[in-house]
C-alpha cells in the first residue's frame, strides 16, 4: 500500500506527498523537544571517546618509556601536558603510575559506556517511541474511516510499530550519529595530524575509496534484499494458501502441481539469495582490505620516519597511529549507515506524519448541539454519497422515519444498505443533501452524543478479547453489573452467558472465539442497547448464522427494537414483514418502498423473494399448513 | 483473513529491527561492526567471520527465542543435508583451515615487521615485510570471499532442500493433521525455524571453526613470544567467557519478556484497527488510547530492563581489553625493568609487548564471537528439532502400497455398518448404512454437529472409517488410491477457497490441462458466464487473498465452475450456498441443478428449499441416520424433518 494512497479518496484535504525538506524540518522539531536527553547522550558519548583516546595515548607512552629505558639510543618519550616525572623516580614506578592511570580511565570509561547505553535507550525507547506511538494511536482512533478503507491492516499496524521506530532513528541514528561522526573524526584527524601530517595524509589517501565502496554496497544490496523479501513473501504465501486450501488441494488431487508451484517459489528465493550473497562476499573483503592497505602504508612510511625523523617513536608513533587508524576507519564507514538511516527515517516519517496530519473529517462543530436524549425521528433529504468522487453509492435518498418506528432495508448485495446505515452514525458525511435527527442536521450535532444515541449491530460483530461483561459494557465501561445483565436479558443472552464457565467474567478468545455465531450476535445486541439508545441500527445480523439458530436472534432483535427507531437490513420475509416500512435499495437508489403489505401486492423484488423462499403447495399440505394462512 | 492479518503483524514486527528497543549502536567508535552486522542481518545474509565479533542487537532480537542444549543427533541430521553438496563442503572445510591460519599470521607478520626490520631501521627489510603483508592480506581477502560465499550458498542450499522436503511432507499429511495444527504454527516451521537452521550452517558451523582455529593459532604464536605473559592471557580468557555466558543468559530472559510485551502491543493494535468501527460507534476512543499508552509504557519498561542487561556486557568486554593492556604494561614492564629477573626465565623483550598488543585482538575477539555463536547454536537446536519433528510426524494413514487406481467410476457409494470418530473413543457417526446409486442426489439434513460434514469427509477419504466399510463401486475405500478417487470427485464447501491468481487459473484447478475454451464452456453450461464476465477483467480478474473486490457470490460461482470443469462422477456440496444473498441464490439454483445432473451427489444445505429435489434425504441426529426418504415422504411421516421444515416455513412466511 503506497503511503499516499489516501489521496485517492475524495477526502477534503488530500494528503499529498510531503517534500523531504519539510519532513526533515519536522523531525528536527521533534528532536528539539528531546534536546536535553540528546545533549546528555552526546556528552556521554564524547566523554567515552576522549577517555578511549587518553588510554591509547598512555599505552603508547608506556611502550616508549620501556623502550627508552632498555635502549637509551631510542627516542625520548614525550610526556603529555608537561607532566615530566621527577628524574630520580624509578622507571618501574613511572610505568606503574601509567598503568594505574589507565586502569582508572578504563573503569571510568566502562561506567560511562554503560550510562550511555542506558541514557540513549531511555531517550529513544522510553521517551520518543512511547510518545510517538501514543500520539499515532490516539490519532488512529479518531481518524475517519476513509483511511481504514484505503489502507490494509498490516500497513496501519506497521505505522505504529516499525515506522515510528524509523522516525526516531532520525534522532539517534542520523542526528546524534552525525554529530558524533564529525566530532570524533575531527579529533582522530587532529591527533593523527599532530603525530605526523604527511603520514596521516598517506594513510588516509584510500579513505574515500572506503566510503564509496561501503556506500555502493548499501546501494546495491538494498534492492537485492527487498527483492529477496518479496520472493520469500511469495513463497510463504504459496505455503499458507496451500494449507488454508488443503481441502481443495486434496479434493482435486492437486498435490503434485502444488509441489511444483512451491518448488518454483523456493528456487526463486534461493537464486535471488545467491545473488545477494555474491554481492556481500565481494564487498566485504573489499572493505576489510582497505584498512589493511593502510597498515602497509603505515609500515613503509612509518618505518621510514622511524629512521629519519628524530621525534617519531614506536609507541606514540606507530602503535598509537595504528590504533587511531582503526578507530578512524570505523567511524568513516558509518557515513553510509547514516545515509541509510536517513533514507529509512524519511520513509517512516512520511507514513507517520501522514496519520498525525490527517484531518479528522468528522468532528463536532464548536457550537454543536448537545443531544442528551433524542426522540429518534430520522430524515434523509435527497442524500447522495460515494466513497470515491464520481462513483455515488447512494443517490437521491429521501425518506423519513418517525420516532419509534422500524424500517427494513433490503436488496441485493452491494446495493448500498450498509452505506446508508453508516451515514446515520455519521461515519461519513453525505456529498449532497442532508440527514436530520429530530429536525437537526447531523453535522450540527455533537458527534459523541449522536453516536451514543445509536446502537449498532453489524453483520459479523467484532468482539474484543475481554470478558463478556466488558464486551457488553464496551461503550460505557462504568456500567453496573445490573445494567449489563438487564441489557443481556433483553438480547436473550443472559441464559447462555450464565452457562459459560465464568458467567459474565468469562474471557472471550480473539474476536469472540469460543462462541457460536448466534451467541456473538446476541452479545453484540446487548452491547448496542446497554445505553438504551433511541435509535438502533441492525446491519443484517443474521447473515452469518444458520437458520436453526436464527430464530434465537430474531427474538432478541424483536425485543431490542421495541420503542426505538430501528433500521434493520434483512433478506428474510419474516423480518421484512415485521417492519413498519420496507425500502428496497438497488444500485444506490430506492427502487421500491412501502409497508410490507403494499409491497407484497405489487413489488417484483418482493415476489421474487417470496418464490425462492416459499415451499411448494404439496409440502404445505403435508405439513398441514394452509396456503391462505400465510398471507 | 485472520491468518493474513497475523502474517502481516508478524512481518510488521519482524521487519521492525529496532522494536525490541535496543539503542542502535549509536556512537561508540567500536560500533561500526555492530551496525554493519545489523544491516547484514536484516538483509538475511551472514556477515564475514570477523563481523559478528561484536554483540549485535539484531542478534539479540532473534536469540531471544527458545533454546535447547546442543544435540549431536540434530547436528548430524543437518549435516546430512549437505551430502548432495559434499564437494563444496569439503572445499569449505579446507578454506576454513586456511583462514584460521591467515588471521593470526597477518597479525604476526605485522608484529614481526615492527619488531624486526622496523626497529632495526632496516628499510629494505621493512619494505619486503610490507610487501609480504600486502600479499598475505590480498590472499586473506580472497579466501574470505570464498569462505563467506560458499558457506552462505551452502546454508541456502540446505534450507532450500529442507523447505522442499517439509512441503512435500505436508502434502502427504491427512486432514486430521490440518485440523489439529494451527496454520501459523506450520508457517513458522517453514520460516523462523528453518531460518535458524540456516544460521546453523552459515554461521555456527564454519564460523566457529574459523574462530576456534584462529584462537588456537594466536595462542600458539603468543606462547612462542613469551610464556609468562601467555599465562596472564589464559587467566583472563575464562573470565571473559564466563562474563559472556552470564550476561547472555540473563539477557535472553529479559528479551523474551520484552518480546512478549511487544506482542501484546501489536495484538492490541490489530484488534483496535479491526474493531475501529465498533470503537468509534461506541465512542471509546479516549479509553482505548489510555489502555494502549499503558501497554506501550509497559513494553518500554521491559525494554529498559533488557537494556540494563545488554548495556553492561560491551563495557565489561571493553574493560577486559583495557585490563589486558594495563596488565601487559605492568607485567611486561616489571619483567623487563624489574629487579627480580632471574636467569631461569629469559627476560622478555620490549618487542614482545608490541606483539602481544597486536595479537591479543585475534585471540580475544573470537571468544566473544564464539559466545555469540554458541547462543545461536542453541536457538538453532530448538528450531531444527521442531522442523525435524514435523518431518518425522507420519501421516495418519497413507495409500496402501498395493492400492488400486480406480477406473472411471459409476458412482455407487455404499456405507456398511460404518462408525467413525475423529478420536476413536468419541464416535461422531454410528452404524451408518445406506447406498447411493449412481446418479442419485442425496441430501444430508440435521442440526449443526449432527455429523453431516464428517460423513462427507469420509467419502472424500480425508479420514478413514473407524469401523465398518465404505465402498465405492464395490471397492473398499481403504484399498483405493486417494488421487484416483479425488480426480473423479468435485467438492464445493462453505469456505470458498480461492488461490491467488486469476479466475481462469482458479477454475483450472479442477482440471489443469483444460483449455481456456473448456473453462468458458463449463461456465456457460452452468449459465453463469455473464456473472463472471461482469467482473472488471472477466476471466482474468485476480482473486484470492488480494482479490478483495470479488464478492462472496462470485467466489461461490467460481468454485462451482471449478467443480464443473473437473466433470466429476461424485459431487459434494457442503453448505455451498449458505453465504450468498437471496437474489444470487436464485441464480445459483439453476446452476446447481446442472451441476448435480447425472452424478452421484451429496448435498448439505441449510436452506431446505435446495433439498426438495433430492432423491433421498438422510436426516442425521447425533451421528445416526434417524430418517430417510424423499422430501414429501418425510413430510408425510411428520418426524424430525417435518419439524425442521415447519420451522423454516414459519421463519420465512409468518
Ligand atoms: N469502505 C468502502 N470503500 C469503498 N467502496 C465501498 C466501501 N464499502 C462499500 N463500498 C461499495 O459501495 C457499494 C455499496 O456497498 P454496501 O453499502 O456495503 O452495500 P450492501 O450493504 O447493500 O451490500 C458497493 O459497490 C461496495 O463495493
Ligand atoms: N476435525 C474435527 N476434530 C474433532 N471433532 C470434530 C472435527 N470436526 C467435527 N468434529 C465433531 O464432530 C461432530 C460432527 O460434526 P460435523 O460433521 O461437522 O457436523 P455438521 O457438519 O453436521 O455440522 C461434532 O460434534 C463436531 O464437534
Ligand atoms: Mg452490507
Ligand atoms: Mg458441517
Amino acid at each position: 500500500m503506497s503511503p499516499s494512497s489516501t489521496s485517492e479518496s475524495n477526502s477534503p484535504a488530500p494528503v499529498a506527498t510531503v517534500s523531504n525538506w519539510t519532513l526533515i524540518k519536522r523531525m528536527l522539531g521533534l528532536a528539539w523537544i528531546y534536546r536535553w536527553g540528546c545533549i546528555k547522550v552526546l556528552l556521554l558519548q564524547v566523554a567515552v571517546l576522549s577517555l578511549g583516546l587518553m588510554a591509547l595515548g598512555l599505552f603508547g607512552l608506556g611502550v616508549d618509556i620501556i623502550q627508552f629505558h632498555i635502549n637509551p639510543k631510542a627516542k625520548v618519550p614525550a610526556y603529555p601536558l608537561g607532566l615530566q616525572p621527577p628524574p630520580d623516580m624509578p622507571v618501574m614506578n613511572v610505568v606503574f603510575l601509567i598503568a594505574a592511570a589507565m586502569l582508572v580511565l578504563a573503569l571510568l570509561r566502562a561506567a560511562l559506556t554503560y550510562q550511555y547505553a542506558l541514557a540513549s535507550n531511555h531517550l529513544v525507547q522510553s521517551e520518543i517511541v512511547v510518545d510517538l506511538r501514543a500520539q499515532v494511536y490516539a490519532k488512529l482512533q479518531r481518524i475517519s474511516f476513509r483511511f481504514f478503507d484505503t489502507n490494509e491492516t498490516g500497513s496501519i499496524i506497521n505505522r505504529v510499530t516499525g515506522d515510528v521506530q524509523n522516525v526516531r532513528l532520525f534522532v539517534d541514528g542520523v542526528l546524534l550519529q552525525t554529530v558524533v561522526l564529525v566530532l570524533s573524526v575531527s579529533v582522530y584527524l587532529f591527533y593523527m595530524l599532530h603525530i605526523h601530517v604527511m603520514l596521516t595524509l598517506a594513510c588516509l589517501a584510500s579513505t574515500p575509496l572506503l566510503v564509496v565502496s561501503t556506500w555502493l554496497y548499501m546501494k546495491k544490496v538494498k534492492p537485492a534484499t527487498l527483492k529477496t523479501r518479496e520472493l520469500s513473501d511469495v513463497m510463504v504465501r504459496t505455503l499458507s494458501e496451500n494449507i488454508q486450501g488443503i481441502q481443495v488441494v486434496k479434493g482435486f488431487a492437486r498435490e503434485n502441481e502444488e509441489i511444483a508451484k512451491f518448488a518454483q517459489a523456493n528456487r526463486n528465493v534461493r537464486e535471488q539469495q545467491n545473488w545477494t550473497f555474491w554481492l556481500t562476499s565481494v564487498f566485504s573483503p573489499l572493505t576489510s582490505f582497505i584498512p589493511q592497505l593502510n597498515l602497509v602504508v603505515l609500515l613503509c612510511y612509518g618505518g621510514y620516519l622511524l629512521t629519519h625523523d628524530p621525534t617519531f617513536t614506536l609507541g606514540q608513533g606507530i602503535i598509537v597511529f595504528a590504533g587511531l587508524l582503526r578507530q578512524f576507519e570505523g567511524q568513516v564507514t558509518t557515513i553510509a549507515t547514516i545515509a541509510n538511516s536517513a533514507q529509512q527515517s524519511l520513509t517512516g516519517a512520511q507514513r507517520v506524519f501522514e496519520i498525525l496530519d490527517a484531518p479528522v473529517e468528522i468532528q463536532s462543530k464548536p457550537d454543536a448541539v448537545r443531544v442528551l436524549k433524542a426522540r429518534g425521528t430520522v430524515r434523509f433529504e435527497n442524500v447522495t454519497f460515494g466513497y470515491r468522487a464520481e462513483e455515488p453509492v447512494l443517490q437521491n435518498i429521501d425518506f423519513e422515519v418517525p420516532a419509534g418506528s422500524s424500517i427494513a432495508l433490503t436488496g441485493a448485495n452491494g446495493g448500498g444498505k450498509s452505506s446508508l446505515l453508516s451515514l446515520i452514525s455519521r461515519f461519513y458525511d453525505p456529498d449532497q443533501g442532508r440527514i436530520l435527527l429530530d429536525g437537526v442536521d447531523l453535522r450540527d450535532l455533537d458527534v459523541d452524543d449522536l453516536r451514543r444515541s445509536i446502537g449498532l449491530v453489524f453483520q459479523e460483530s467484532f468482539l474484543f478479547s475481554h470478558t463478556v461483561a466488558a464486551n457488553i459494557a464496551f461503550g460505557y465501561p462504568r456500567a453496573t453489573r445490573e445494567q449489563i445483565e438487564q441489557a443481556a436479558r433483553i438480547a436473550s443472552a443472559h441464559d447462555f452467558i450464565m452457562e459459560l464457565p465464568d458467567g459474565y467474567d468469562t474471557i472471550l478468545g480473539e474476536r469472540g472465539n469460543g462462541l457460536s455465531g448466534g451467541q456473538r450476535q446476541r452479545l453484540a445486541i446487548a452491547r448496542a442497547i446497554l445505553l438504551d439508545p433511541p435509535i438502533l441500527l441492525l446491519d443484517d445480523p443474521t447473515a452469518a448464522i444458520d437458520p436453526e439458530t436464527e430464530h434465537e436472534i430474531l427474538e432478541a432483535m424483536q425485543s431490542a427494537m421495541q420503542n426505538r427507531t430501528s433500521f434493520v437490513v434483512a433478506h428474510r420475509l419474516s423480518t421484512l414483514r415485521r417492519a413498519d416500512r420496507v425500502i428496497v435499495l438497488e444500485h444506490g437508489r430506492i427502487v421500491e418502498s412501502g409497508t410490507p403489505d403494499e409491497l407484497a401486492e405489487n413489488s417484483s423484488f418482493y415476489q421474487q423473494a417470496t418464490t425462492t423462499q416459499a415451499p411448494d403447495e404439496e409440502s404445505l399440505r403435508l405439513l398441514g399448513l394452509d396456503l391462505e394462512a400465510r398471507v | 483473513m485472520i491468518s493474513k492479518l497475523h502474517k502481516r503483524i508478524h512481518r510488521a514486527a519482524s521487519r521492525n529491527g529496532g522494536t525490541l528497543g535496543y539503542p542502535d549502536a549509536v556512537a561508540n567508535p567500536q560500533s561500526r561492526r555492530r551496525v554493519v552486522a545489523r544491516q547484514k542481518e536484516q538483509g538475511k545474509s551472514a556477515p564475514s567471520d570477523a563481523d559478528t565479533s561484536q554483540l549485535t542487537h539484531a542478534e539479540f532480537d532473534e536469540r531471544g527465542a527458545e533454546m535447547r542444549p546442543l544435540e549431536f543427533g540434530l547436528i548430524a541430521r543437518v549435516f546430512a543435508y549437505m551430502r548432495p553438496y559434499r564437494a563444496r563442503r569439503n572445499w569449505l572445510l579446507l578454506i576454513v583451515l586456511v583462514r584460521s591460519l591467515q588471521i593470526p599470521a597477518l597479525a604476526a607478520l605485522f608484529t614481526h615487521v615492527i619488531n624486526g626490520p622496523l626497529i632495526a631501521r632496516d628499510v629494505r627489510g621493512t619494505l619486503l615485510g610490507a610487501a609480504a603483508f600486502l600479499l598475505l592480506a590480498i590472499f586473506t581477502q580472497v579466501t574470505l570471499h570464498f569462505r563467506s560465499r560458499w558457506a552462505l550458498e551452502l546454508g541456502e542450499a540446505v534450507v532450500h532442500d529442507l523447505r522442499r522436503d517439509v512441503f512435500a511432507h505436508l502434502q502427504k499429511m491427512t486432514m486430521s493433521f490440518y485440523h489439529r495444527t494451527p496454520v501459523g504454527r506450520i508457517i513458522s516451521r517453514m520460516t523462523s525455524d528453518i531460518e535458524v537452521v540456516r544460521s546453523l550452517v552459515q554461521d555456527v558451523l564454519f564460523m566457529s571453526m574459523v574462530n576456534v582455529g584462529q584462537m588456537i593459532f594466536a595462542a600458539a604464536v603468543m606462547f612462542w613470544y613469551d610464556r609468562v605473559l601467555f599465562l596472564m592471557i589464559l587467566g583472563l580468557a575464562p573470565i571473559l567467557w564466563g562474563l559472556n555466558f552470564y550476561f547472555r543468559r540473563r539477557l535472553s530472559k529479559a528479551l523474551r519478556a520484552a518480546q512478549e510485551s511487544f506482542s501484546r502491543v501489536t495484538s492490541t493494535l490489530a484488534e483496535s484497527v479491526s474493531g475501529i468501527r465498533v470503537t468509534q460507534s461506541f465512542v471509546r476512543q479516549n479509553f482505548n488510547s489510555r489502555l494502549f499508552l499503558s501497554q506501550v509504557v509497559d513494553h518500554s519498561n521491559f525494554n529498559m530492563q533488557a537494556a540494563q542487561k545488554s548495556g553492561a556486557l560491551p563495557p565489561l568486554l571493553e574493560l577486559n581489553n583495557q585490563f589486558f593492556m594495563v596488565g601487559l604494561l605492568l607485567f611486561g614492564g616489571y619483567r623487563i625493568l624489574g629487579p627480580g629477573v632471574g636467569a631461569e626465565i629469559a627476560p622478555v623483550r620490549a618487542e614482545a609487548l608490541v606483539g602481544y598488543y597486536l595479537m591479543s585482538a585475534t585471540f580475544f575477539s573470537p571468544l566473544a564471537t564464539i559466545g555469540n555463536i554458541y547462543n545461536q547454536a542453541l536457538a538453532a537446536m530448538a528450531g531444527a528439532e521442531r522442523v525435524f519433528q514435523l518431518l518425522d510426524t507420519p501421516p495418519e494413514f497413507a495409500d496402501k502400497p498395493d492400492a488400486i487406481a480406480l477406473p472411471p467410476i459409476e458412482g455407487r457409494i455404499e456405507f456398511r455398518d460404518l462408525s467413525f470418530g475423529y478420536d476413536p473413543d468419541h464416535l461422531v457417526l454410528h452404524d451408518i448404512n445406506f447406498v447411493a446409486e449412481p446418479g442419485q442426489t442425496v441430501a444430508l439434513v440435521g442440526h449443526t454437529g449432527s455429523g453431516k460434514s464428517s460423513l462427507i469427509q469420509l467419502i472424500s477419504k480425508f479420514y478413514l472409517p473407524t469401523s465398518g466399510q465404505l465402498l465405492i463401486d464395490g471397492q473398499e475405500i481403504r484399498d483405493i488410491q486417494s488421487a484416483s478417487l479425488h480426480r473423479q470427485m468435485g467438492i464445493v464447501s462453505q469456505v470458498n477457497f480461492l488461490f491467488t491468481g486469476t479466475v481462469m487459473e482458479n477454475i483450472r484447478v479442477g482440471r489443469p490441462d483444460a483449455t481456456d475454451e473448456e473453462v468458458m464452456e463449463a461456465a456457460r453450461r452452468l449459465d453463469v458466464i455473464d456473472l463472471i464476465e461482469t467482473m472488471p477483467e472477466g476471466f482474468h480478474a485476480s482473486v484470492g487473498e488480494r482479490g478483495e473486490g470479488v464478492s462472496l457470490g462470485q467466489r461461490q460461482i467460481i468454485c462451482f465452475v471449478r467443480a464443473m470443469l473437473a466433470n466429476p462422477r461424485i459431487m459434494i456440496l457442503d453448505e455451498a450456498t449458505s453465504s450468498v444473498d437471496t437474489m444470487t441464490e436464485l441464480r445459483l439454483q439453476n446452476a446447481l441443478a446442472t451441476l448435480l445432473k447425472d452424478r452421484t451427489s451429496f448435498v448439505v444445505a441449510h436452506r431446505l428449499s435446495t433439498i426438495q429435489d433430492a432423491d433421498t434425504v438422510l436426516v442425521l441426529d447425533g451421528g445416526r441416520i434417524v430418517e430417510r426418504g424423499n422430501h414429501h415422504q418425510l413430510l408425510g411421516e411428520g418426524g424430525v424433518y417435518a419439524n425442521l421444515y415447519r420451522q423454516f416455513v414459519q421463519a420465512t412466511a409468518v
